[in-house]
């Protein structure tokens, strides 16, 4: 932004206050100041109220022992009662390294397969067939999306149900000569996770990634075809390195999602059926804080779980800006350099 | 002049205490009522509050009192943590309800946390509630005062399958002398995985089918720790207590019974989706549940096949066997109760209401319906309390019962000694492990608290 600014100097259009006259400069400046703050105002205030504000608490409260029996007893805010406790519970739970590797697999499985992998290949198909036919395709395929979360999952949970009553069971399954009708939720609970995931999650970068090689010049794709290219070669030479915007930011997001979702999971197993089976640190989070049987709700504790996995997904986040090069994805175009 | 002004002065005067007395007359008092209940079986935890109030603005106007009330009545069929965090934070907001029905083991929570009242001293005012067994009233104590009036009770027995004993070659009479074996101490909790075995090694059930427990943590589970000699409550200090030999063999039973006795496969499933239709479908040689289960399955999974009729064929009901021969068999009692918020303006308007709900009919209309047990002394008496079966049949079981302790650290105590038996079950713990975890876990979260032994 810097170079930009300096280039229009050197270019000798005077900076807007002189133009209005020197009487004015000062309020001018003041009101060319302020300008991009008014309008950034609205989402400054909705991020502060909604994300900043929250965070902060939720940083605050996972120092404290705030939980059923002490809630609107406990003076949280007050410093003398944060302690590390919670923290060094969440690092020498027995459970842990179970926890923290089903939420490696969960978002690295669900994210290759289908959110990046499935949305990927559902895009290039869509855009090289006819173009009414991809766009009905991605419309279907987009229905789960637009599908109230709790039905979709309650769906997918009376298909995978033992047989007779569940309908991969009896028409799949069983006349294959495959399993006993088993409930397949407690037999494979993992597929049955991504599964769900999965085709909610493909559906977002399928239209990402289908708008973006849909906005590529048509001549790009003509030039490779003349020189002889194949389709694949078209595909992985002009294609892909020109929707890399996207699919840093589809990875990215995705990733993000993955990390703090576990709506789907909790309907689901509730991370089960075994102890932790399936259990991934956002539900941990969830459940230390808001659930249990006998009411026993650790707000604080559950807080720490969620504060660390807010650390793991800035980290992840750095991550891929590096990776995907997020600064040369940024830069102006070196056509408009020239 | 002077006289028309005060005419007219007497006149307001008159006017304005006919209006205050008429107001007085429709002042009328909102009673919230908040009860978690399964429909239609538990309805009536809720709705009878409908005929009381009722009863209640009868007596109010004979006794001259300007107080009417009005009921609103809210219950569905929420989790229980969900149904304890909402009266939580509705308490902080000032939006909890009057009357709360929960489980007796979260008075010690709320009571100290101060969300509800003691009720001691209002009780005596209310005579009514003479009538409500004796012993049911240590279960809403604690630190000897009296936080909650007994709302119903249940039995938590051993269910089996008597059309599975019989393909094992098991004769109608052995079937039939099953409950009495067991209460005698015959028939143990391994003689029953033995038998369990025998049912998945010859194809009856499914490998894992043999013996079910509820699927995730809750009360019946602390009935089979008691079975191996547990305690739970130090009566001196009140503290919970945690032996390491009795949880030592508790868990060697469940390891043993998910590793070689081919049981405990239902751990984990939905209630619904399958362990419901497990247990009532026929697919389980053995399980424990609860009373009100019953009304449950003839309601909701067993209607096509007869309801009842088809039950009483088919399910046979008997105590929890004991842990070794000739030892104790028992079942456990987890009664509801009535609570009264610390923040309700009438408390006395309050406990008139739970008065005329804890009566021979409000009580035993419920307890038809839902399959609990009465709560009132006598009450099998009542005509219509001695015409269901399976009350008249689980009675014998409230003289072997045993209870959860009132005390503000269960949840956690609850949370940790389940999750070491859901280890042992799937195979992550061996008994030992489970015992370390469990006293390691009780010591880092309530120190002081906790008594091992």
């Amino acid at each position: 932004m810097k170079r930009r600014t300096e280039k229009i100097g050197e270019r000798g259009k005077p900076p807007l206050p002189v133009l209005l006259g020197t009487r004015n400069i000062g309020f001018s400046r003041m009101r060319g100041q302020l300008a991009p703050y008014a309008f950034l105002s609205p989402t400054l205030i909705l991020v502060t109220l909604f994300f900043f504000i929250p965070l902060v608490m939720v940083f605050i409260l996972s120092f404290t022992k705030l939980d059923m029996t002490n809630f609107g007893i406990l003076e949280w805010w007050k410093p003398v009662n944060w302690s590390l406790d919670n923290y060094v519970k969440i690092f020498t739970n027995r459970f842990l390294s179970r926890i923290l590797g089903n939420t490696i697999m969960y978002v690295a499985v669900t994210l290759a397969l289908f959110n990046v992998g499935m949305a990927l290949v559902i895009a290039l198909i869509t855009t090289h067939i006819k173009r009414r036919t991809g766009f009905a395709f991605r419309t279907l395929w987009f229905l789960p999306r637009i599908t109230p979360v709790v039905v979709y999952t309650m769906m997918w949970r009376a298909l995978a149900g033992p047989a007779p009553m569940g309908v991969i069971n009896k028409y799949f399954l069983v006349p294959l000569g495959i399993g006993g009708g088993e409930y397949l939720l407690h037999t494979h609970p993992w597929v049955f996770i991504f599964l769900v995931n999965g085709f909610i999650g493909a559906s977002f970068g399928m239209i990402l990634f289908a708008s973006a090689i849909e906005s590529i010049p048509k001549d790009y794709t003509i030039a490779s075809k003349v020189d002889g290219a194949t389709t694949w070669q078209t595909i992985r030479y002009v294609e892909l390195p020109m929707i890399k915007w996207p699919l840093l930011f589809v990875t990215t997001y995705q990733t993000l999602s993955l990390l703090t979702s576990f709506e789907q999971i909790m309907l689901l197993t509730d991370g089960g059926p075994g102890l932790y089976q399936t259990e991934v640190w956002s539900l941990t989070a969830y459940h230390r804080a808001l659930t249990s049987y006998f009411g026993n709700t650790q707000w604080g504790y559950g807080a720490a779980w969620s504060v660390v996995l807010v650390i793991i997904g800035v980290v992840m986040a750095v991550i891929y800006l590096r990776v995907f090069k997020f600064r040369e994805l940024v830069e102006e175009p070196k056509i408009d350099q020239l | 002049m002077k006289r028309l002004f005060l005419l007219m002065l007497i006149a307001c005067f008159v006017v304005s205490g006919g209006l205050i007395a008429l107001g007085q007359d429709t002042e009328t008092v909102t009673i919230t009522v908040r009860c978690r209940a399964k429909p239609p079986m538990e309805d009536w935890r809720g709705n009878n509050f409908i005929g009381a109030a009722k009863g209640l603005n009868t007596d109010l106007e004979a006794a001259g009192d300007p107080r009417r009330v009005e009921v609103v009545i809210i219950q569905d069929n929420i989790d229980w943590g969900d149904y304890v965090t909402e009266f939580v934070l509705s308490y902080v907001a000032n939006e909890e309800p009057d009357i709360w029905l929960t489980g007796h083991e979260y008075i010690g929570v709320q009571a100290e946390a101060g969300r509800i009242i003691a009720l001691d001293a209002l009780i005596k005012e209310f005579p009514g509630f003479n009538s409500v067994i004796d012993s049911l009233w240590n279960s809403t104590s604690y630190k000897g005062e009296i936080w909650g009036v007994p709302q119903d009770a249940e039995a938590r027995p051993l269910y089996f399958n008597k059309a599975l004993l019989g393909e094992l070659g098991w004769t109608a009479n052995e079937i039939a002398a099953l409950p009495d074996n067991i209460e005698k101490g015959d028939f143990t909790l391994y003689d029953m995985l033995t038998v369990a075995k025998e049912a998945v090694d010859k194809g009856v059930v499914a490998d894992g089918n043999g013996f079910w427990m509820r699927p995730s943590n809750g009360p019946d589970f602390t009935a089979l720790y008691y079975a191996f000699g547990g305690e739970t409550i130090d009566v001196a200090t009140g503290k919970l207590v945690f032996n390491e030999v009795a949880g030592l063999d508790y868990y060697q039973f469940f390891y043993d019974a998910a590793q070689t006795y081919g049981s405990m496969g239902g751990l984990g499933l939905g209630w619904g989706d399958a362990w419901h239709p497990g247990v009532s479908g026929s697919k389980v040689l053995f399980w424990v549940g609860g009373t009100w289960q019953w009304a449950e399955w003839a309601e909701l999974f067993l209607k096509d096949l007869g309801g009842e009729a088809y039950m009483w064929e088919t399910f046979g009901i008997a105590l929890i066997p004991a842990a070794e021969q000739g030892g104790q068999a028992n079942s456990l009692t987890h009664p509801m109760a009535y609570l009264i918020s610390s923040q309700c303006e009438d408390p006395d308007l309050a406990l008139a209401l739970i008065e005329y709900v804890t009566d021979y009919g409000s009580n035993t209309r419920h307890a038809i319906a839902s399959t609990h047990l009465g709560i009132l002394k006598d009450q099998t008496e009542y005509k219509f309390y001695k015409d269901s079966r399976l009350l008249s049949e689980t009675l014998y079981m409230l003289d072997y019962t045993t209870f959860l302790p009132n005390n503000p650290y269960w949840g956690p105590y609850s949370t940790i000694t389940y999750e070491a038996l859901a280890a042992v079950v799937g195979g992550d713990f061996t008994p030992q492990e489970a015992v370390e975890f469990v006293v390691d876990g009780l010591q880092r979260e309530l120190g002081d608290d906790v008594i091992i032994r």
